[in-house]
């Protein structure tokens, strides 16, 4: 996913020659970029898993087999790595987003598992996650009593 | 009991020994300069090593504030380092200069203490990759800097040292030290020995096989590794010079872990170092053996969780010993090793004391590795205690872990340890007494097996806590380190996790979770001054003498380490990371989020 968004960076910043022309062309980009450089990534990308409720049994087995609980936390709930059943995310929640994330690796140390796992067992993981329901009240937490 | 008041505690004591403090005096070797400076030699009001002094005692010669003035110091300088990790570790105070090293990016500040408003004489920001954020286990932490030559030299999180010159700010060297695809990252302070500096890495929950390097000063070129578990060739051990006080045979690095184990061992060196220039040995602690389910490496598992003793010349391993053999709870042994020496029936020793994670404090020959003492300085139910002839606990067998015991429950104490290496303990000659900051938390323990995947965590357990006996999490204690007594405590609402420094005024100097900078007397444990500083505190104070001749304090504010974890609801951040509150300290985040600031005290 990074190539499209550099050929387009480049061909913003140097004016494009005619090879360049031909492949921004042929990556046929249709996201935006973000100020910050920041695409939301795998937009369109359907889980081919979606409704398959043994894959999300599947995903929580691999979510723990992969270690991303040692980051992420047991429930990824959150630990060293940011909680990922708060309904919030860094870099876009939609399912083909998250796929994003673990398959190409984010950048404060979230690894590129597309070495170690094919595309169908990350969606599983996103299917876990996904699955997750998010908690209710946590934008306020309060100590107010009622005395 | 409410939080602040001291209780006055004399235990039975187990092993009646009389015992006398003397302070380590006379110096040998090297010149009485700032970066040599060591225990006993005058006091100078500067700081320039890690832990004070190369003994790790963090006391202080200054007086001037003492037990009858200190309800009025008052804070007379802040700085906001505009960092939000944890704020671990100390600042230097060289030439009328403090030295502020940042959690990553780990910026390098200098300021002018001479002037007014102490500006900065310059910055050092380092280029430090942001993976390392997320292969560092325990939050971005940095445990300080050290001075030596004109240089601070401090390591950076992505696994380097530099070398960055203290009067203009510029870079000298920068050495790659660690491999973060390894897992492997550095956070901890380095020790500058003669021309060489002493570094380790962090990354036990990451499979490392953890070492110790010495760089040159000068150059920044590596000397000498020596691991900490793996063939006697690596872990620089010879027949000639590898001597333990307990015998334990040859390549004991390979021996005591089942197959090749010990290639993923763990094993790092978060901590600190100190050394004794007599001897000529230097001391740190090793941590944890992975993974955390210990059936995937029956046997010892030496030397996770030890005390190494080495030759700073060529790294050779003089002896070692090892405070948690098949250390099963994440019983890191990365606290400091603090150099005194004891009288112990009218003999005179030379004597390391340590405050070990497993909840022992241990008195040990430093010149042999014979454990002259061993208890318990918070409740402890993995063991009973420590054979003295042997230097083996002796283990409570229900509570040792793996995947097939299950779910283990009711350890204590925690794995954030009896007491946290983050959070180094001071010694005062005066008093004889050692001040420690606890925890005092228990857990429960259940392993699954874990695979090891290059540069994730490689862990296998999950571990829930829960408050230890009194219902208090935490302690600042007095601790008598020749008879294995504690003389005093200061319980804590919160776990206490900062540093302390004690002074020759008698006045003992730490913070709290809650954001709390604390005074107590150093003889009684009572709270004489406290100032809410900003953010709970996870770094240690110093003391130092300002160029208009006053005493100050300096100390960071700034919560993370563990507690940027395991109590995520202190964070306010990151809008995409929102955490319900620690079960088992719902109410932490009422009274802390995060904020790197250092705060300067003098009095009024």
């Amino acid at each position: 996913m990074a190539l499209p968004i550099v050929v387009l960076m480049a061909a913003a910043s140097c004016g494009p020659s005619d090879a360049d022309s031909a492949a921004a062309a042929s990556a046929q980009v249709t996201d935006r970029v973000f100020a910050g450089g920041v695409a939301p990534e795998g937009k369109g990308l359907e889980n081919p898993f979606k409704d398959d409720a043994q894959s999300v049994v599947q995903g929580e087995r691999l979510f723990g087999a992969m270690n991303c609980d040692g980051c992420h936390g047991g429930g990824a709930l959150g630990f060293v790595g940011p909680s990922l059943v708060d309904g919030r995310w860094r870099y876009g929640g939609a399912d083909g987003s998250v796929f994003r994330s673990i398959q190409s690796g984010r950048p404060q140390g979230m690894p590129a598992f597309s070495v170690i796992l094919p595309e169908d067992a990350i969606w599983k993981i996103v299917s876990y996650l996904r699955a997750q329901p998010v908690p209710e009240g946590v934008p306020t937490e309060s100590w107010r009593t009622t005395e | 009991m409410t939080p602040d008041s001291p209780t006055r505690r004399v235990l039975a004591a187990g092993t009646v020994v009389l015992f006398s403090v003397t302070w380590v005096v006379g110096a040998v070797g090297q010149e009485g300069t700032a970066s040599t400076r060591r225990a006993g030699a005058p006091e100078d009001g500067q700081w320039t090593m890690p832990a004070k002094d190369y003994a790790a005692t963090r006391y202080s010669g200054l007086s001037e504030i003492t037990v009858a003035n200190a309800a009025q110091l008052r804070p007379v300088w802040t700085f906001s380092t505009g960092v939000l990790g944890g704020h671990e570790g100390q600042p230097l105070v060289v030439n009328n200069t403090m030295y502020v090293v940042t959690p990553w990016p780990n910026v390098l500040y200098a300021f002018d203490l001479t002037k007014e408003g102490y500006p900065l004489h310059w910055k050092y920001r380092p280029d430090v990759s942001p993976a390392a954020v997320g292969i560092a286990c325990c939050d971005a932490v940095n445990r300080g800097a050290a001075y030596a030559d004109g240089k601070i030299v401090y390591n950076l999180l992505d696994g380097h040292t530099v070398a960055v010159d203290a009067v203009t700010g510029q870079e000298i060297w920068k050495t790659k030290i660690a491999d973060l695809d390894l897992g492997e990252t550095v956070t901890m302070a380095p020790l500058v020995i003669g021309n060489k500096v002493i570094v380790g890495p962090s990354g036990g929950e990451f499979g490392i096989q953890g070492w110790v390097k010495a760089l040159d000063l000068e150059t920044g070129r590596i000397l000498w590794t020596g691991y900490n578990a793996g063939p006697d060739s690596q872990m620089l051990v010879s027949a000639d010079t590898f001597e333990p006080f307990y015998d334990t045979g040859t390549e004991v690095g390979i021996t005591t872990w089942a197959g090749d184990t010990w290639k993923l061992a763990g094993v790092p060196v978060w901590g600190w170092i100190s050394y004794d220039p007599e001897l000529d040995l230097l001391y740190y602690g090793t941590g944890n053996a992975a993974p955390y389910n210990p059936d995937q490496r029956l046997g010892d598992n030496k030397w996770a969780t030890s005390v190494m003793a080495r030759r700073p010349s060529d790294g050779a391993l003089i002896w070692a010993y090892q405070f948690t053999p098949h250390e099963s709870w994440d019983y890191d042994s990365n606290a400091e090793m603090i150099l005194v020496d004891l009288t112990i029936d009218g003999q005179r020793r030379k004597v390391l004391v340590h405050f070990d994670k497993n909840g022992l404090a241990y008195t040990i020959d430093r010149a042999t590795g014979e454990v002259l003492v061993a208890e318990a300085f918070v409740p402890v139910n993995w063991s009973t205690g420590v054979d003295l002839a042997t230097g083996i606990p002796q283990v409570d067998s229900t509570k040792l872990t793996g995947a097939s015991r299950g779910n283990v429950e009711n350890i204590c104490p925690s794995l954030e340890g009896g007491t946290s290496p983050a959070s180094p303990a001071s010694f005062s000659p005066r008093t004889k007494l050692f001040y420690v900051s606890t925890n005092n938390f228990c857990m429960s323990w259940e392993a699954s097996q874990a695979a090891y995947i290059v540069g994730t965590p490689y862990i296998g357990a999950s571990i829930p806590y829960h408050a230890g006996e009194g219902g208090h999490l935490g302690a600042f204690i007095a601790w008598d380190a020749a008879s294995g007594r504690k003389v005093w405590e200061i319980r804590e609402k919160y776990p206490v996790w900062s540093g302390s420094v004690v002074t020759a005024g008698d006045v003992v100097f730490y913070g709290t979770l809650d954001g709390w900078f604390k005074a107590a007397d150093a003889t009684s444990g009572e709270v004489l001054y406290k100032f809410k500083i900003g953010s709970g505190v996870v770094g240690a104070p110093i003391s130092y003498t300002g160029p208009d001749g006053k005493q100050y304090l300096a100390v960071y504010a700034g919560i993370g380490g563990d507690w940027f974890l395991v109590a995520g609801d202190v964070r306010s951040d990151d809008p995409a990371d929102v955490r319900p509150p620690a079960d088992f300290m719902p109410d932490l985040a009422r009274h802390t989020s995060q904020g790197g600031i250092v705060w300067i005290f003098a009095l009024n």
